[in-house]
């Protein structure tokens, strides 16, 4: 019988240079934001645990906003991005002309930093904006369009999604890429008109992909800090916004720790909800 | 329920022409198998049936209604395919009702409809079983309810079986044929098993590079192939060149390279005399030491392959190597000398 494989001292220091990064980094950050958030640990000096900063933050009007305009372009940003990248994930199933040349230009985003793409993206859809400038042009609008800097913070979603496209449109691409030819087939030759096919074989086989692709879109647009600063409205800021302000002008570091905690704790619930949602999709699958 | 035309049909990807000029008439309930090897146009065929490709020339008929740019959800074919292509999210009772679904046929119905096939197919109890939870058989089973509960006008398989082990094999082909005499539906079966295509079908169309070599029922494809390529193809055959020195009716006498054999022609191309003709006998229609015939061969035994039912027999004869079969319980070996008498009817004259 073959020797099962084994934990001895001289694998686990072949694993320490990797797994030994992530816990010391990641784990010692995590549970430093933890205990700083309850007082401890204070970058300030004073280290009393105290529920305080979480009572200060959960009664702050500002972060509250914050926390819903975060969610609410962490919701939007990842549908946007999965609706406009399915049907081109669609289109890249099938090999046609100049799907090569559109499959260059389509990752050009994700080598382009947030924020620098947040400033391209601002030249467009800003009020004297090109967008704006033909909408005009064309008699299309009388006065320019808010776009950028918006209350309701369409200018952001506009951006995650350019940025994020191309990410996105990755992971949709190998989960459609599974679906068999002949599954496709089978449907139409049992009477599957195209939104039928959509609907009914796409969409559920994928949805594996989808929601994974859901969830990291989440989770960036949640957290985002660039282009909310440069595109967001004036007010409410990101929670990550809310974070920098808090540390940086009011140098309330644990109060700002607090906000890290509930960035945190809304990625694990996340990605917990994910685990949940994708056993039901799958089933026995 | 329909009879199913294709005339002149053409298909052709790039340069490649995948379905040469084919003309093909299938009746009302019957079982046509399309049987060639890899690459011959077989698939591309009965693709072009069901609408995954249309036609670059001729046309494709149900009936009298030409098919040719119906899109394959309106064609009220359905296919069975290699794979199964089961929907691997459904359970068994939605892979089913799938079809009615799209026909929009009413719930109560649907429901008889699905009842009765399962209760068919033995996949009673299955309902609630997801694809990944069964066997190949049970998945071909399934795959089998769903192209039949909608009871289409035309019934295509695309190598079903090839996915499962021999014994299923025989077990479903048996279970195909059963239910589409049954049903009286029209079928397409594509194969390159000429075991399965033999035992299954009404008629068979043998294809090579595109084209057709043979229409026929299976016993006269396998007893009067008209080709080299059929001869070869289906069965063993021993195939030989040879020059007709006389004619005398329907027999002609042949000089072939391994000695003289007297051929029945009756009910075949008669070649003149002085032709050089093709032509093949399979390897049981050598029968040792038959003495009732005017061909007799004698050689010495190259290799004995004992199969249990036969020995398969490799023969050498002046020089030429044939193939022969025994049912004989006394042990042959190498190196055996052997004589054989051929019925002059069971040879066939070949083109090509």
């Amino acid at each position: 019988m073959k020797k099962k494989d084994s934990l001895t001292p001289f694998t686990l220091l072949m694993l320490l240079p990797g797994v030994g990064f992530i816990i010391f980094f990641i784990g010692s950050s995590i549970v430093l934001t933890i205990l700083q958030s309850f007082g401890l640990f204070s970058i300030m000096g004073n280290s009393t645990l105290t529920l305080g900063y979480w009572k200060a933050i959960l009664n702050s009007r500002e972060a509250l906003d914050s926390l819903l305009f975060s969610l609410k372009m962490g919701v939007l940003s990842s549908l946007g991005t999965v609706m406009v990248a399915f049907p081109l994930a669609l289109f890249f199933r099938k090999s046609g002309q100049g799907k090569g040349m559109l499959g260059s230009l389509i990752k050009i985003p994700l080598f382009i930093p947030a924020l620098v793409a947040a400033f391209l993206i601002l030249n467009l859809i800003s009020y004297h904006g090109l967008i704006n400038t033909i909408l005009m042009r064309l008699s299309i609008i009388k006065e320019p369009l808010r776009m950028l800097n918006d209350k309701f913070g369409w200018g952001v979603v506009m951006i995650q999604v350019w940025k994020n496209l191309p990410f996105v449109l990755l992971i949709l691409m190998s989960a459609i890429s599974s679906i068999r030819d002949d599954t496709i087939d089978a449907a139409k030759n049992l009477g599957a008109g195209y939104f039928s096919i959509l609907f009914r074989i796409y969409i559920p086989l994928a949805m594996p992909g989808i929601l994974v692709a859901m969830i990291l879109m989440f989770i960036k647009a949640f957290g985002d800090f660039p282009i909310t600063s440069v595109a967001g409205p004036v007010y409410p800021s990101s929670v990550a916004g809310r974070m920098q302000i808090m540390a940086n002008l009011y140098q309330e570091w644990n109060q700002a720790a607090v906000l890290g905690v509930i960035i945190i704790l809304t990625t694990f619930f996340v990605i917990w909800a994910y685990s949940r949602f994708a056993e039901l999709v799958q089933g026995d699958n | 329920m329909a009879n199913l035309t294709l005339s002149n049909l053409v298909k052709r990807f790039d340069d490649v022409v995948a379905v040469d000029h084919i003309n093909l008439d299938v009746a009302d309930g019957e079982f046509v198998t399309l049987l060639g090897p890899s690459g011959c146009g077989k698939t591309t065929t009965l693709r072009t049936i069901a609408g995954f490709y249309y036609p670059d020339e001729g046309e494709v008929l149900f009936g009298n209604t030409i098919m040719n740019n119906v899109p394959p959800n309106k064609r009220d074919t359905a296919m069975c395919f290699q794979s199964y292509a089961l929907f691997p999210h459904m359970t068994v009772w939605d892979n089913i009702s799938f079809g009615l679904k799209m026909r929009k046929v009413p719930v109560v119905e649907q429901k008889a409809k699905i009842e009765r096939v399962m209760e068919m197919l033995s996949l009673k109890d299955l309902g609630n079983r997801k694809p990944g939870q069964l066997s190949g058989g049970q998945q071909q089973r399934v795959a089998l309810a769903r192209s039949i509960v909608t009871e289409p006008q035309v019934l295509l398989f695309d190598e079903p079986l090839s996915n499962l082990d021999a014994k299923l094999r025989v077990q479903v082909r048996v279970e195909i044929r059963e239910m589409q005499k049954r049903l009286g539906i029209t079928a397409i079966y594509v194969t390159h098993d000429q075991d399965e295509a033999l035992a299954i079908s009404d008629r068979i169309v043998i294809m090579s590079q595109g084209k057709i070599e043979q229409i026929g029922d299976p016993y006269t494809i396998y007893r009067h192939p008209k080709t080299r390529f059929v001869a070869g193809f289906i069965g063993m055959a021993n195939i030989f060149d040879g020059v007709v020195l006389e004619k005398e009716g329907a027999v002609c006498t042949v000089q072939a390279p391994f000695g003289k054999v007297y051929i029945d022609t009756e009910g075949q191309e008669v070649p003149n005399k002085g032709d050089t003709i093709h032509f093949s006998w399979r390897p049981e229609d050598m029968k040792i030491r038959d003495r009732t015939s005017r061909n007799q061969i004698s050689g010495n035994v190259v290799q004995a392959v004992f199969m249990g039912d036969i020995t398969d027999l490799f023969i050498e004869v002046n020089g030429c190597r044939m193939r022969a079969q025994s049912d004989d319980e006394a042990k042959i070996t190498a190196k055996d000398h052997l004589s054989f008498g051929i019925s002059e009817k069971a040879f066939s004259i070949l083109r090509g």
